[in-house]
């Protein structure tokens, strides 16, 4: 299956990605993120289940204490919404929609999904303490030329460079 | 003039619709371009495709240009819109751990989130860990973060300021840089499938 | 590479080059006020928050609060106000406390003993361009004669100095630690959180 063909030209969608952000922060102040709403339904849901612990703890009460503020309806989660419509709008068109798991063909379902859980866990844990993931501080950090956004670049992309050949065996 | 919504010219509703159709382009453009398949993602690492490093330069420097010249002509107040403040201690470490992240998972939050809305199992699999680790965060911060976060504080800085060049020449060094990395890996990327065929 | 992409990146180029040729949008010193300017957000209120304002704030956990003590270490550590930071104003511009100063999600309230060093700080903050920056009115002194020591209204004042009254009797007894169960009730009914500075939490932004 010879999908690569239909993939747009990655100049063609980073400089149409670039437009987006662009008018984010045109109309809204703000950049494109997608840890941000992972966080913040974190923080309404624990709020949800515990508002008093969630009133007290120094992680939340940035985000709850005040009893009118309603955590979910924020910014990015619209963005999210948007994201995740976006996405499914593109798979349908060009023909990508479909639960499988994407791996080489010599690792097993199982090592992905772990090694998929691991990263994800601790994805989770690095975009909170360095305020951000690839999109909401690397790519909108480096958009407002912030001194961040090119930090977290080189500390992404270059220690993904470093450790890269300890992981080669998940990729190739 | 802008940006709009901070500045009061459009209403929260409007703003919120805004982020939800700015959304759609981004996650459109996001799977169009290849980023909802983890393959073609962990390839920036190992040589095999380059789509990461190429939308997402081409997309920074398209935005930086574009906020820059916005704002020299005066059409948006760049004191009004989110500026990321800089802890570079925390920033490193936590870039650090994302990194593994990258590497391990094979995803990072956004692209997750459109694989996960297409229907790839590993994405989903990879939202939920993104969650836990969140709440492993949130509920160890005070113990084990709050320190490291607050740690190394610069403020907002922008990074041709703290070069001491003019904002124009680095975003001019920037994209030169980018367009030479665009040809070098172009032919990295021949050179490494030309051994060996990776059917993505 | 194929023609297309080259297209796209000569278009990139281009834009650089003009980024290039334009003077630099000095980010902070273009922030900076005119004196015209400076002199309407002097003569204007709305830098001042009232010590019941502060009270109710603090004791709805607002967390968007940051209390700035500018007085002198030595008097700092003697007493403050519960959670305050201490910024000497003659460091008011130490780089170190920059970021606390200059920065867009945090609602930052001056105070010393009276109104006067805040007014001060105000002035050379709002010079630099910061913004958020409040002025406790009164200072401390005046937080103890309305909240820690609130004095009695009379009997022949209107209906809303008792409210005030009431509240500032709560509010003392939260603040001073003894308890007053009544009025405890009666701060939730007059206390409203005031949410103020939507905005402000909004642009917290980004990712993070």
């Amino acid at each position: 299956m010879d999908r690569s063909k239909k993939y747009m030209n990655p100049y063609l969608a980073g400089f149409l990605i670039g437009l987006f952000m662009i008018a984010a922060y045109f109309f809204s102040g703000e950049g494109l993120g997608a840890s941000g709403a992972l966080k913040t339904t974190v923080v309404a849901a624990t709020d949800v289940v515990a508002h008093d612990y969630a009133k007290e703890a120094e992680f939340f009460k940035r985000y709850v204490s005040s009893p009118d503020s309603v955590p979910i309806k924020t910014w990015l989660i619209f963005e999210v919404l948007g994201v995740i419509a976006g996405a499914i709008l593109s798979a349908a068109i060009f023909g990508r929609l479909g639960s499988e798991i994407v791996k080489p063909p010599h690792i097993t379902n199982k090592t992905r999904l772990i090694a998929a859980a691991s990263g994800g866990l601790l994805f989770g844990i690095g975009s909170q303490l360095g305020r951000g993931c690839t999109s909401g501080m690397v790519m909108s950090g480096m958009s407002v030329l912030s001194l961040s956004g090119f930090i977290g670049l080189i500390a992404i992309f270059g220690g993904g460079y470093l450790i890269a050949y300890f992981f080669r065996k998940l990729w190739i | 003039m802008g940006p709009l919504f901070p500045t009061n010219i459009i209403g929260e509703e409007l703003n919120l619709l805004l982020a939800f159709f700015i959304g759609i382009g981004f996650g459109f453009l996001l799977e169009a371009a290849g980023f909802t398949n983890t393959r073609k993602l962990a390839g920036v690492f190992y040589g095999y495709d380059f789509v990461v490093l190429k939308v997402f330069f081409s997309a920074a420097i398209t935005a930086a240009i574009g906020i820059y010249l916005l704002s020299y002509y005066g059409y948006m107040d760049i004191k009004e819109i989110f500026y990321p403040q800089t802890y570079w201690i925390p920033t490193l470490v936590g870039g650090f751990i994302m990194a593994f992240g990258f590497i391990i998972g094979g995803f990072c939050p956004g692209t997750s989130i459109c694989a996960a809305a297409t229907g790839k199992l590993d994405a989903i699999v990879f939202v939920g860990g993104a969650i836990i680790g969140i709440f492993f965060y949130a509920f160890t911060y005070e113990s084990l973060w709050m320190n490291l976060r607050q740690s190394g504080a610069m403020g907002e800085v922008n990074i041709a300021e703290w070069i001491g060049i003019s904002q124009g020449l680095f975003i001019f060094l920037l994209t030169v840089v980018a367009a030479i990395a665009f040809y070098v890996v172009t032919i990295i990327q021949q050179r490494v499938t030309s051994k060996r065929d990776f059917k993505l | 590479m194929k023609k297309f992409e080259i297209f796209i990146v000569v278009v990139l180029l281009v834009g650089a080059v003009w980024a290039f040729t334009l003077d630099d949008v000095k980010r902070h010193v273009n922030e900076r006020l005119t004196p015209c300017q400076l002199i309407d957000l002097t003569l204007s209120a709305d830098k001042f928050i009232t010590t019941d304002e502060l009270a109710k704030r603090i004791m709805n956990n607002d967390p968007s609060i940051v209390l700035i003590d500018l007085r002198r270490k030595a008097e700092f550590d003697l007493y403050s106000l519960p959670g305050a930071i201490n910024i000497p104003i003659e460091n008011l511009l130490d780089e170190q406390y920059k970021a606390v100063l200059d920065q867009k999600t945090y609602t930052n309230v001056f105070f010393s003993n009276s109104s006067d060093l805040s007014a001060k700080a105000w002035m050379i903050c709002t010079r630099m361009g910061y913004k958020n920056n409040y002025i406790l009115q009164g200072g401390l002194n005046y937080w103890a004669e309305t909240i820690l020591r609130p004095t009695k209204p009379k009997q022949t004042a209107v209906n809303a100095e008792f409210v005030k009254y009431n509240f500032r009797r709560a509010a003392s007894s939260y603040f001073v630690g003894t308890s007053v169960v009544d009025e405890n009730k009666e701060v939730k009914n007059i206390a409203p959180a005031p949410a103020k500075g939507k905005k402000k939490e909004a642009a917290g932004g980004g990712c993070d």
